[in-house]
């Protein structure tokens, strides 16, 4: 097969002799080749055919085409043809005629190679091939050094190429060079393209990852505006069982993919632990330690995460080296919760003891302000950093917005359009306003309940438990007489002798002179009873019904009054003495 | 509050009657937690518990844990209404195994 082509493409040179036609010969080559090489979507077949046809148009024996790698160390053989299979052969590119031409960038023509102190004998030795004279053009684009293109041993009568050879063979190899280079560039893009996509595909996996927005009435809202494709920032806030809210904010050290990994991880970890653990502080130090155990050198997460309660307005939190939380309740200033610990990843000896430093607040109608450090060193309009002042600024002048007006605002100061942006914005906004209106509400239609309300009895005694059996048989006798099934009236009772325990074990610590004193009223449709002491204030955060999947003794009493009752509350006493519980019962 | 403890096919049962409150219930836990050290299946009778407050139930779940950490039993049987009602407010008529009477207790804890 070999030889009947070769004898062919001798056929085709023999009768140029003279240079017009030897020009028209080269040209229509050239301009075949050209074809070939614009048209080609396959490189390596549109390399290995113009080979072909070089080497059988010039009349060699055999050739072969040689890329250098990217490091400009190695040559390797992308292909050949002719009686030995060069394909894959590497070499170093500072050996052998082809390393010379590569690095010279010149092409040249060796007559005989035994006389070539450069040439490289290892292959014909190898094979028992014996080479004559090499024509040899290098490959380069602007300088750029790409390969070279090796025609051995021609079959004429004198065996050597000639300059013509040689011309017409940097001709083509410089076109070759040319599409090998767009070819690699085309390649990069599509490479390009294929890590963009993927990148979309993480940040639509870390979009997922934060929370919707909630309506206008939420009092939590959200946003987080990524630098570049992913982010290393992130919130997050869900309603617990009983109605309070979980929320945190993070920012993880670096804004790469690296980041956005260690933020899902971490964000991960604050929703699964945020539902059962409800100490911010304790909740914090866990995470602390699954980050410390696993986390990359030298990365680290601030974090702010807590609990707000919208009964109350309260929120515990806890901040891990995160930008100082600011709350605003009116009045041009704010107040700031700094960070009591380090950023988590750093030192698992943080979470020691107590775990890191929980604060507690009420926002009272105000707003609790939690952002990283990307919105304050944001860059505006004249190039000036947002600052925290700048962003106190913004907070004030739009207090009168709704929160995700507020937070809109914040980012379109930074996140302009056409200005890429310095580092990711996340800000989350926990709004006390409605809550409060509601909770102000409440209180007055209380006051309602009381007004209309007829005492129907009054019962002061000793913080003694050898009294609650009186207690319990006074309480059902009243509620029977208030109308109340046999049923509810026990029901009653437990919730009741429960307040009362809860009085004498915690308010009054088991000593027997505390004076309790217990009304039970009716207005309407409601009993409502009202448990008094004259104890110190009880924490009333501290205050929750037990996890009943915790199966251990004791912390029960306050379960069953909420879930017997329909309504619990420790209202603030009438001269700011003691405790006072008050729990509505509604009869049929 | 009252009690008495009697012992029957190899267990024993303990009857509590009256209010198991926050005055008596120390008293039931002791008594409760001697029944358990005996290293015998427990029968604890409620038939005639007027009241049971969360620190009596408080007992009767440390009692349990005790006997299941030792390899022994507790059930409860003729549980009154009274007292099944605070069971169930703490979700607790699950965890304990419930008897209608002594016998079906003897047999359940001796089989």
């Amino acid at each position: 097969m070999h030889s009947v082509e070769m004898k062919n493409a001798e056929a085709q040179t023999t009768p140029i002799n003279d240079d017009d036609e030897r020009i028209s010969g080269h040209l229509e080559l050239l301009s075949a080749m050209g074809q070939d090489f614009a048209t080609s979507l396959d490189i390596d077949e549109t390399l290995r055919h113009g080979l072909k046809r070089i080497t059988d148009y010039v009349g060699a024996e055999g050739g072969a085409l040689f890329l250098l790698d990217d490091r400009g160390e190695k040559l390797t053989c992308k292909t050949s043809n002719g009686p030995i299979n060069l394909d894959g052969l590497t070499m170093s590119s500072a050996e052998g005629i082809v390393g010379r031409c590569v690095q010279m960038d010149v092409g040249e023509i060796v007559r005989d190679v035994s006389n070539d102190p450069n040439f490289h004998t290892a292959v014909d030795d190898k094979t028992g091939f014996t080479t004559r004279s090499i024509l040899c053009a290098p490959m380069s684009v602007k300088g750029e050094r790409i390969g070279a293109i090796e025609l051995v041993n021609k079959n004429s009568k004198d065996g050597l190429f000639d300059d013509h050879d040689l011309h017409l063979l940097r001709s083509l190899s410089s076109s070759a060079a040319l599409s090998i280079k767009n070819a690699r560039m085309a390649e990069a893009l599509v490479e390009q393209e294929r890590v963009r996509r993927e990148l979309e595909l993480a940040a639509e996996i870390q979009r997922s990852l934060l929370p919707d927005e909630g309506d206008d009435t939420s009092p939590v809202h959200g946003v987080n505006c990524p630098a570049r494709t992913v982010s290393g920032d992130f919130y997050d806030f869900f309603p617990l069982a009983d109605g309070r809210i979980c929320f945190n904010l993070g920012d993880v050290s670096g804004k790469g993919m690296n980041a956005a990994l260690l933020m899902a991880k971490t964000a991960s970890l604050f929703r699964c632990l945020g539902k059962t653990i409800h100490q911010p502080g304790r909740l914090l130090s866990m995470i602390n330690d699954e980050i410390c155990e696993t986390v990359t050198r030298g990365m680290f997460v601030t974090m702010a995460g807590g609990i707000y309660d919208p009964k109350t307005g309260i929120v515990k939190m806890a901040n891990a080296g995160h930008e100082p939380a600011l709350i605003y309740s009116g009045g041009g200033t704010f107040e700031a919760i700094q960070a009591e610990a380090p950023p988590l990843g750093i030192s698992p000896l943080i979470s020691g003891d107590g775990g890191i430093p929980e604060v507690e607040f009420r926002l009272d109608g105000g707003t609790l302000y939690i952002f990283t450090d990307g919105v304050t060193e944001g860059y505006l309009e004249d190039g000036s950093e947002l600052e925290a002042d700048g962003l106190k600024k913004i907070l004030i002048d739009t207090a009168g917005e709704p929160a995700a007006t507020r937070l809109k605002t914040v980012i379109d100061c930074i996140n302009r359009e056409n200005v890429a942006l310095r580092d990711d914005l996340t800000l989350l906004a926990i709004d006390d306003g409605l809550n409060k209106i509601a909770r102000d509400e409440r209180a007055s239609s209380d006051e309602g309940i009381q007004s209309t309300a007829e005492t129907v009895f009054h019962l002061n005694f000793p913080s003694q438990p050898d009294r609650l059996k009186l207690v319990r048989s006074a309480v059902f006798d009243t509620v029977m007489l208030c109308g109340c099934s046999e049923s509810v009236g026990r029901d009653i009772v437990i919730a009741v002798d429960e307040a009362c325990q809860n009085v004498i074990r915690h308010a009054y610590k088991g000593a027997r002179d505390g004076q309790v004193i217990l009304d039970i009223a009716r207005a309407g449709d409601n009993i409502v009873l009202s448990l008094r002491d004259f104890a110190e204030p009880v924490d009333v955060s501290k205050i929750k019904p037990r996890d009943l999947d915790d199966l251990r003794p004791g912390g029960l009493g306050t379960h069953f009054i909420r879930e017997v009752m329909d309504d619990v509350d420790y209202l603030p006493p009438p001269d700011g003495e003691g405790n006072l519980l008050r729990m509505v019962k509604r009869i049929e | 509050m009252e009690h008495e403890i009697s012992e029957r096919d190899g267990a024993l049962i303990v009857g509590f009657s009256g209010d198991v409150d926050l005055q008596s219930s120390p008293e039931a836990r002791k008594i409760l937690l001697q029944c358990v050290a005996r290293k015998m299946p427990v029968l604890v009778d409620l038939s005639a518990v007027n009241y049971i407050d969360s620190s009596g139930i408080a007992s009767l779940v440390e009692a349990l844990q005790t006997a299941r950490k030792g390899g022994g039993s507790l059930m409860l049987v003729s549980v009154s209404e009274a007292a099944l009602r605070v069971l169930e407010l703490a979700r607790l008529d699950k965890v304990f195994t419930i008897s209608g009477s002594i016998e079906e207790g003897l047999e359940k804890a001796t089989s």
